[in-house]
């Protein structure tokens, strides 16, 4: 076995090829227009982008549909390269829904570290008032890439759950594409190196936001963040695409839309957000990156273009995209208080359905980020009942969650205390947004700290407490075998009251006058206090995560071997053997019962002996 | 894929085609985003454009749409000879319809750094140009495979495919064409 | 039941107990506007709703946590409870109602904030990078710092030379975008009197951090004299003043001291304390002196000898100014060596 027979490898030689092609083929149809040949932009800009696409044939995520085109026939191969050592299939192209799962998880986990290590840098020079180390564009640049770094985290970790969960949660044996999955995988991966190298090519100021006109004037970092997200984007339309077909087609007989488990309803709501959504942040950048590279001027006031318009587009995307982030992971929380309260989810039919309002109610309410912006004055009202109106179904969430539990039998394991955490968490970011959908307040609170700490519980809440969650209860399932529970314990114990600091003290801050995306803030202001809690907190929460990664690094080959039904979940996947064999069901799955019938006897919600029966 | 029981090649085709149209519904969204610009930053004016060519070129698509429908008709009953020619003249005609747009429009007197007009309407017909471009190349492709015999009565997703998605780039442009071409006062 | 009970009086309690609690602590800046009193009084009435279902939700759920625990040994599950449409109906009504309700409080405070005064001042605010120019149409000056008179409403009409910036006095409250190529507005009446800032609140670029301006609020008879005072500086023909004189206004008025402080401190780019006939590294490693020569040139093409340490970002837009007031700005920047 060579280094070249992995797929990364293969993949990244291509993309190098790729990028010094793509280059090439700028300077020489520059030469041949009769221009001066060597321009950074868009040379730097078809390098990037040949070069993932360069990566993406090379990883071998294309060949099957080579060989169709050629008339071949391609069965899909299960299982691990007969050849090579079974470990290598993560590192190359393989169509098994597990094994991208566990692929998108590591990227997200990657992603998770660099963004979450450059927080850590500019929090330590926040701690005190003036500039200690940091120069400010350098600040400028980490800021966003911290904000980027960590939206692609979410996504991917939502990809990898999503993946790895839907088809063993509605008894399929794989996505409906499973091609079309491996594709969308390892397009991040290049795409992952292109977003890192921004900040090697001058950086960018403007946040992940990249307003113009300031955009539009920014380093040459700015060019290659906006083909990085452009590429992300793509991976996430896709993976959406597959996951609804998957849930729409490939449901095990008897499970109806209401017999389906409540994550794949969250599953199903965050792909139509993903699905169409995604397209406004491309054409925004897009329409940025033409205006850098060919003088088209949609934002450029100089020739008749609004910066405003810029906004509108962008925000109709990544207000939406908030959703996205926020939906599986309260889809976790959904999933797991029944099974750790042996109680029915109260009002399962009413939880799955405010997913999707909450989806289709995300879509409305995108201009409450522009408030401040200059848009017509009187567009400030119908976005505000919009945005309060989003309200209702999460609140929906919130009670069903506290009604599931009241009354139930609670135990405690680590993936429950992550649950009622993240509850917490959702509750304090939930309740500090409308302020933000209030106009009155809004035109004090926005662009404040106020707002970093609104998001931060948001997305905690949302999604990384039920991420980490999500880990440590699937964890037996995925590895066969159990992590260590009193590490665990320590990660939420220090984790959970940092984070508690940490939001409070953004939030004060912010009222106070800290702004956003500041370097330095002004000592008479009065927040060192509130700054330095802050900066504590967060390093906090890195090590808890650290102390996260540790266990479950170690537990995956020497922790205790688990049993197949740890926490006597009712799920399907609960009922096959850990870890998740190849196939997943091989007699078949058929769905007899409901899904949270917990209390109810002699109750089943799925049988798995279907193939058996039918002789 | 030929070697397969007809049923699950059915219901593949039933998920293709899931697919395919959940891609159009994504795909409708960045062209979406486009026209509201349009609106957003030419409101009630529109640049002065070749009335001419954009009627020719458009007509030129629709009849387009006609040739690839009647191709898709015809492998479905079997009708090699007409399923291949038909899908060489839709190529034919994507392709002219492009030289209209490309070499003809593009050479006029707006350029893409002409202010909002030239941003916005390269911004247009650009996007929806790469899509026509694709569709062409599909296009061939599908007809080299149909050379080969690769598609049949029952078995020819891949002609349906390529059908739909031309269909849908044409329908863009029944949006688009009024958009950039008959809604609002001319501005020279 | 008597868990319900329970719990709901602890809910009050602990509302009660949140709100004492936020109230005790000032949490935001002193109140200086009149239109700021509508965010005030919305920030406070919402912190009564938010500590209500915080209250609720938290106090339900830690309830949980330690009445709902399952009993050692007990392998059972609970209660087969699976929903109920009536609570279900509740819980979505009653938010929607609050919700709706704080919805057209808000709508009529957006019209009272945005409501046009009598006798209203006009304010031209221009940002650039990185600094603010205050204009005052209706009496034909132009000024660094933003002087206003307490209880009379500013109609500010804010735009931007370069990137959208954001005009921000946390003690008025309300804020609004700076945007190029348009014009926006923001109206807001001082109430005390007093000294604030203005800080950038948009993103835009390296010395985002650092763009402030001073604002002053003082009683109407003292803004009548400032702007009296104000005519008499612009009225004095330059030719009146000394160089040095003459140096200290162009740099005020030009924005240099957004980026040049006169006081040693390092703003955005060199202190003038001291810095005329002082030696520099520029980037080569070369060394030049801050003579004259040195100091027009750095002047009319900032990034020609950009001395190591500080970004090249002064925008070369000072090409206007005359030979003599080139020659005032050098003898102020001399003036501050001495």
């Amino acid at each position: 076995m060579t280094v070249l027979s992995l797929g990364i490898v293969r993949g990244l030689a291509a993309q190098i090829v790729g990028t010094a092609l793509g280059i090439g083929l700028v300077v020489l149809v520059r030469v041949l227009m009769g221009l001066h040949a060597w321009e950074a932009e868009p040379a730097t800009v078809v390098g990037a982008m040949l070069g993932v696409i360069a990566f993406i044939v090379g990883v071998g995520s294309m060949d099957d549909w080579f060989r169709w085109a050629r008339g071949k026939v391609t069965p899909l191969h299960h299982g691990p390269p007969e050849d090579k050592p079974a470990w290598t299939r993560y590192f190359s192209v393989d169509y098994s829904h597990k094994v991208i799962g566990i692929q998108y998880g590591v990227l997200a986990i990657t992603l998770l570290l660099v963004g979450g290590s450059l927080a850590g840098v500019f929090r330590v020079e926040l701690a005190e008032a003036g500039r200690q180390f940091l120069d400010p564009a350098i600040f400028n640049t980490m800021i966003g890439m911290h904000g980027w770094g960590m939206i692609i985290s979410i996504l991917l970790g939502i990809a990898a759950f999503s993946n790895y969960l839907v088809p063993l949660l509605i008894g399929a044996s794989d996505m409906a594409f499973p091609r079309l999955n491996a594709w969308a995988f390892w397009i991040n991966v290049p795409t992952a190196l292109v977003f890192i190298a921004s900040m090697f090519v001058g950086g960018w100021d403007t946040g992940w936001t990249a307003y113009p006109p300031l955009s539009a004037r920014a380093p040459l970092g700015m060019q290659l963040y906006f083909v990085s997200v452009f590429f992300f984007g793509i991976s996430s339309i896709v993976g959406a695409l597959n996951l609804i077909a998957t849930i729409l087609m490939l449901r095990a007989p008897g499970m109806s839309l209401f017999r389906m488990p409540i994550f794949v309803w969250a599953v199903l709501a965050t792909s139509i957000i993903a699905l169409t959504a995604t397209q406004l942040i491309a054409l925004s950048f897009i329409m940025v990156m033409m205006q850098r590279l060919l003088g088209m001027g949609f934002f450029d006031p100089a020739q008749g273009g609004n910066p405003i318009l810029f906004q509108h587009l962008f925000w109709f995307y990544s207000h939406p995209a908030v959703y996205i982030f926020v939906l599986p992971g309260l889809g976790i929380i959904s999933e797991i208080l029944p099974v750790f309260s042996r109680k029915p989810l109260f009002g399962y039919k009413w939880v799955a359905l405010s997913s999707m309002a909450i989806a289709l109610a995300g879509f409305l309410v995108w201009a409450h980020h522009m408030f401040t912006s200059g848009m017509a004055s009187f567009l400030r009202v119908p976005f505000m009942f919009s945005t309060l109106l989003v309200a209702v179904p999460t609140g929906v969430k919130f009670f069903s969650w506290i009604a599931t539990i009241w009354r139930g039998k609670l135990t405690f394991p680590t993936p429950m205390l992550f649950v009622m955490g993240a509850l917490s968490v959702f509750l304090i970011g939930g309740l500090s947004g409308p302020p933000n959908g209030i106009v009155t307040t809004d035109l004090f609170l926005h662009d404040t700290y106020w707002i970093v700490g609104h998001f931060h519980a948001t997305m905690f809440g949302g999604f990384v407490f039920p991420f980490f969650a999500a880990l440590y209860y699937w964890f037996p399932k995925f590895t066969g075998r159990m992590y260590n529970e009193r590490m665990g314990k320590i990660h939420f114990w220090l984790m959970t009251p940092a984070f508690w600091v940490q939001s409070l003290g953004q939030m004060r801050v912010g009222l106070l006058g800290m702004r956003r995306r500041i370097v330095d803030y002004d000592p008479a202001l009065g927040i060192e206090g509130g700054q330095l809690a802050v900066t504590i907190a967060g390093l906090v929460i890195g090590l808890s995560v650290l102390i996260m990664l540790a266990n479950l690094i170690y537990s995956a080959r020497r922790g205790r071997v688990a049993e197949r039904n740890p926490w006597k979940s009712r799920s399907p996947e609960w009922q096959i053997p850990s870890p998740v064999p190849e196939i997943s069901y091989p007699d078949g799955l058929q769905v007899i019962g409901e899904p949270y019938d917990y209390g109810l006897p002699d109750s089943r919600y799925v049988n798995l002996q279907v193939a058996a029966a039918a002789e | 894929m030929s070697s397969e029981s007809l049923t699950s090649y059915k219901v593949q085709v039933r998920a293709n085609r899931l697919g395919l149209w959940l891609f159009f519904v994504s795909e409708s969204f960045m062209f979406g985003g486009l026209l509201a610009s349009r609106f957003y930053l030419w409101g009630n004016t529109r640049p002065e454009l070749d009335q001419v060519l954009g009627l020719i070129v458009t007509s030129i698509l629709l009849l387009s749409s006609f040739f690839m429908n009647r191709a898709e008709s015809a492998i479905a009953y079997d009708d090699r000879k007409t399923f291949l020619r038909s899908l060489l003249i839709t190529a034919a005609l994507g392709t002219l319809f492009l030289v209209g747009v490309v070499g003809f429009e593009w050479q006029g007197h707006l350029k893409p750094w002409d202010g909002v007009y030239g941003a916005v309407l390269f911004g247009m017909t650009g996007l929806h140009a790469l899509h026509v471009l694709s569709g062409v190349i599909i296009i061939l492709l599908v007809w080299n495979r149909g050379r080969q015999g690769g598609y049949s009565a029952e078995r020819h997703w891949g002609v349906e495919a390529c059908a739909i998605y031309w269909h849908f780039v044409d329908v863009i442009w029944v949006v688009f064409y009024p958009a950039l071409y008959l809604i609002g006062l001319p501005v020279s | 039941m008597k868990h319900i009970v329970i719990a709901s009086v602890l809910v009050i309690v602990v509302t009660v107990l949140v709100i004492l609690g936020l109230n005790a602590v000032d949490l935001v800046p002193n109140l200086a506007s009149a239109e700021g009193e509508y965010v005030d009084l919305m920030f406070q009435a919402q912190i009564y709703v938010i500590a209500f279902i915080f209250a609720l939700i938290i106090v339900f759920m830690l309830y949980s946590v330690f009445v709902f625990r399952r009993k050692p040994g007990d392998t059972s599950d609970g209660p087969h409870i699976t929903g109920n449409t009536t609570l279900e109906i509740t819980w979505t009504i009653i938010p929607l109602i609050i919700v709706m309700g704080f919805g057209v409080w808000g709508a009529l405070h957006l019209s009272e904030i945005t409501a046009q005064g009598a006798d209203e001042l006009v304010v031209e605010v221009t940002g650039f990078q990185f600094g603010w120019r205050f204009e005052y149409p209706q009496y034909g000056l132009s000024s660094q710092e933003l002087y206003l008179p307490r209880d009379r409403k500013v109609l500010f009409r804010l735009t931007s030379t370069d990137v959208i910036h954001s005009f921000w006095i946390p003690e008025f409250r309300i804020k609004q975008d700076a945007v190029p190529g348009l014009w926006t507005e923001l109206r807001v009446t001082p109430t005390e009197v007093g000294n604030y800032r203005v800080r950038c609140a948009e993103l835009c670029g390296y010395a985002h951090s650092a763009m402030y301006a001073p604002v002053v609020v003082v009683e109407p008879a003292e803004f009548q004299s400032w702007l009296e005072g104000q005519d008499v500086g612009a009225s004095q023909p330059p030719e009146d003043m000394t160089p040095v004189e003459r140096g200290a206004q162009l740099a005020e008025q030009q924005g240099c001291l957004s980026c040049h402080s006169t006081d040693g401190t390092t703003l955005v780019g060199p202190t003038w304390q001291g810095l005329y006939g002082s030696q520099g590294m520029l980037e080569d490693g070369s060394t030049v002196v801050a003579d004259e020569d040195y100091l027009r040139k750095s002047i009319l093409d900032p990034g020609a000898q950009v001395v190591d340490g500080f970004p090249n970002i002064m925008p070369p837009a000072y090409t206007f100014l005359s030979d003599d007031e080139l020659a005032a700005l050098v003898a102020y920047i001399e003036s501050l060596s001495n």
